[in-house]
């Protein structure tokens, strides 16, 4: 039953982001036959846990899961622990190593803050594949300050063929914004007077994912040009990504609050066309 | 899950159903239980819920204007039927909350010592949503045993599903006149949904003084005056939305990531992996692959 994945998919595409979690757990309460189709296929926002063993932090998907336990890249270890927990092979986990600290760098200079995890897993076929994690969370400190999250999840798969290697890219970014606001300081001058007892409250809340792929060849060295590889095309995605979530966060929503109603008098602009018309006709006479 | 606990479910995802997008989300709830009888049945008390929340509008029967549908126009009866109100045309209707249909008209005679001031508002609500609105609907109750101020509800839809994107503005004013109050509330909703899912909710509460002149004119110049107030404040709060647009992409968008690093400059990549990793990793070249 393709089609009722296909209609869990749908629902999440329409269902509030800032309920996902939520949603996601009631429908694999409603169909657990396909909790892993579901689960596989739906971003939720990134879960930030603590690696015991360096102090470092690290993030949770369904990528570095085995049962209830997750994997932390640093120390390579689960929590809670588990016996045989699911690890890449001695040379995997090599690179691995290297790419988490390759991204931590990027992570740094991009976010400057957050946490960032790589995992990667052998595919049967040979190659290897790979998810890069970065969260980055502003806390307010007062509740008039505005707050957010960005949780980017960039899931990858290589083969290498000669000198080359083929990857494709699946990156999504999740993004929440919400500000709260009192009422506004009464602005003196050419502003319209308030009203007299004026009081307002209120919050504004963003929220989304948005989702993207690619396809590319890069040439290779050795393994750590796996990294640069994608660490290119991570970076150019998420650049890429980065100005598209700006255009519909803060342009398509607002152009679509301003078709619903228009700061200006729209009776005064038919008229002025009017008008316009009229003059246009008479001078033409 | 047993049967009850399923449709509780599908219940409160019908109740997120963004603008317009009802009937998609009951087709995918529909696929979801796969049984049309129980959901009839079952998800009647969400859909009726949901209209009446989020202001649904209705052609009224034998008129050419819509009104709302909400929990200010429900007639309360000890009816078997429940009804509602346009108090436009005074007529009441019943309405079916799947098919968004009114049928069965019957006229309405409305409380007389209020209807003189609720003419006036409706009057100076239908101009100011003509000035402002690009496809609103508004409806305005006269006080009743519940509710002693007079209700003004406003709502304006714009659905373009082959863009991907639908909006809803919804606002609701209680307009006391003994007390000289207005209270009122804007809700937004906005979806966008082209390669991704992102929306915009906000909630706006204002309440504000009817000024004695005003309250203490004829209905007619204080309808005016009181819905000139309205539109001020839904002008304001529009235009202080665009400086919320702004500071969240100024402040709180570049302080969660950076459009390029401090150096102005991507990243060298080779300079990155190269220094800790070139002669730790050269051994193993080839390993992922055939070469």
């Amino acid at each position: 039953m393709a089609d009722l994945v296909d209609s869990m998919l749908d629902l999440m595409r329409r269902l509030p982001p800032t309920r996902t979690e939520e949603n996601v757990a009631t429908l694999v309460d409603l169909c657990p036959d396909y909790a892993d189709d579901l689960l596989g296929s739906v971003d939720q926002p990134l879960r930030v846990l603590l690696d015991k063993a360096t102090g470092k932090e690290y993030l949770a998907c369904d990528y570095n899961r085995d049962g209830e336990s997750y994997r932390s890249p640093w120390s390579n270890e689960y929590d809670p622990y588990i016996e045989d927990g699911t690890v890449p092979s001695a040379k995997l986990r090599k690179l691995e190593i290297a790419a988490n600290e390759a991204f931590d760098t990027y992570r740094e200079l991009y976010f400057e803050g957050g946490a960032s995890s790589v995992y990667l897993w052998d595919l049967e076929d040979g190659g290897f594949a790979g998810v890069v994690l970065f969260k980055k969370t502003m806390t307010p400190a007062t509740a008039q300050e505005p707050s957010g999250s960005w949780d980017s999840i960039h899931v990858f798969e290589t083969a290498e063929r000669g000198r080359q290697a083929h990857y494709k890219l699946t990156s999504t970014v999740m993004l929440q914004l919400i500000t709260r606001r009192g009422t506004e300081p009464v602005v003196s001058g050419s502003e319209k007077k308030n009203p007299e007892g004026l009081r307002t409250d209120g919050e504004v809340t963003l929220s989304g994912s948005m989702t993207r792929q690619t396809e590319q060849d890069w040439p290779i060295q050795d393994a750590s040009s796996h990294i640069t590889n994608t660490g290119k095309m991570i970076e150019e995605m998420e650049i890429k990504m980065r100005g598209l979530l700006q255009e519909v966060y803060f342009g398509k929503t607002r152009d679509i609050v301003h078709d619903l109603r228009s700061v200006e008098d729209l009776e005064k602009t038919r008229r002025q066309k009017e008008l316009q018309k009229e003059l246009v006709g008479f001078i033409k006479r | 899950m047993d049967q009850a606990e399923r449709i509780d479910a599908v219940s409160s995802f019908l109740l997120q159903s963004p603008p317009g997008e009802i009937n998609d989300v009951l087709n995918d709830v529909r696929n979801i239980i796969a049984d049309d009888a129980l959901l009839q049945e079952g998800i009647l008390p969400s859909l009726r819920e949901y209209n009446i929340a989020q202001f649904t509008t209705v052609d009224v029967p034998e008129t050419n204007h819509q009104s709302i549908i909400s929990e200010a126009a429900r007639i309360v009866a000890e009816e078997s039927e429940e009804r509602f109100l346009d108090p436009r045309s005074k007529t009441t209707f019943v309405f079916d909350h799947l098919t968004l249909e009114a049928s069965k008209p019957e006229p309405y005679e409305l409380d007389t010592p209020h209807e003189e001031a609720r003419v006036s508002l409706e009057k100076a609500a239908l101009t100011y949503l003509a000035s402002h609105f690009l496809d609103g609907t508004v409806s305005v109750f006269a006080p009743s045993e519940l509710q002693e101020a007079f209700t003004l509800q406003i709502v304006a839809n714009k659905y373009n599903p082959t863009n991907f994107w639908s909006g809803r503005w919804r606002s609701e004013y209680l307009v006391n006149l003994s007390d000289k109050r207005v209270k009122g509330k804007i809700l937004l909703n906005v979806h966008y949904y082209e390669q991704g899912n992102v929306q915009l909710e906000t909630t706006h509460n204002i309440s504000f003084n009817i000024p004695a002149a005003a309250a203490s004119a004829a209905p007619a110049t204080a309808a005016s005056k009181i819905i000139a107030l309205i539109e001020d404040e839904e002008s304001r709060y529009q235009v202080s939305l665009n400086e919320t647009y702004r500071e969240m992409g100024e402040r709180t968008f570049k302080g969660l990531r950076r459009a390029l690093p401090l150096t102005r400059q991507k990243i060298d990549w080779d300079k990155v992996t190269g220094y800790k990793l070139g002669a730790e990793l050269s051994s193993s070249k080839g390993v992922f692959g055939s070469s």
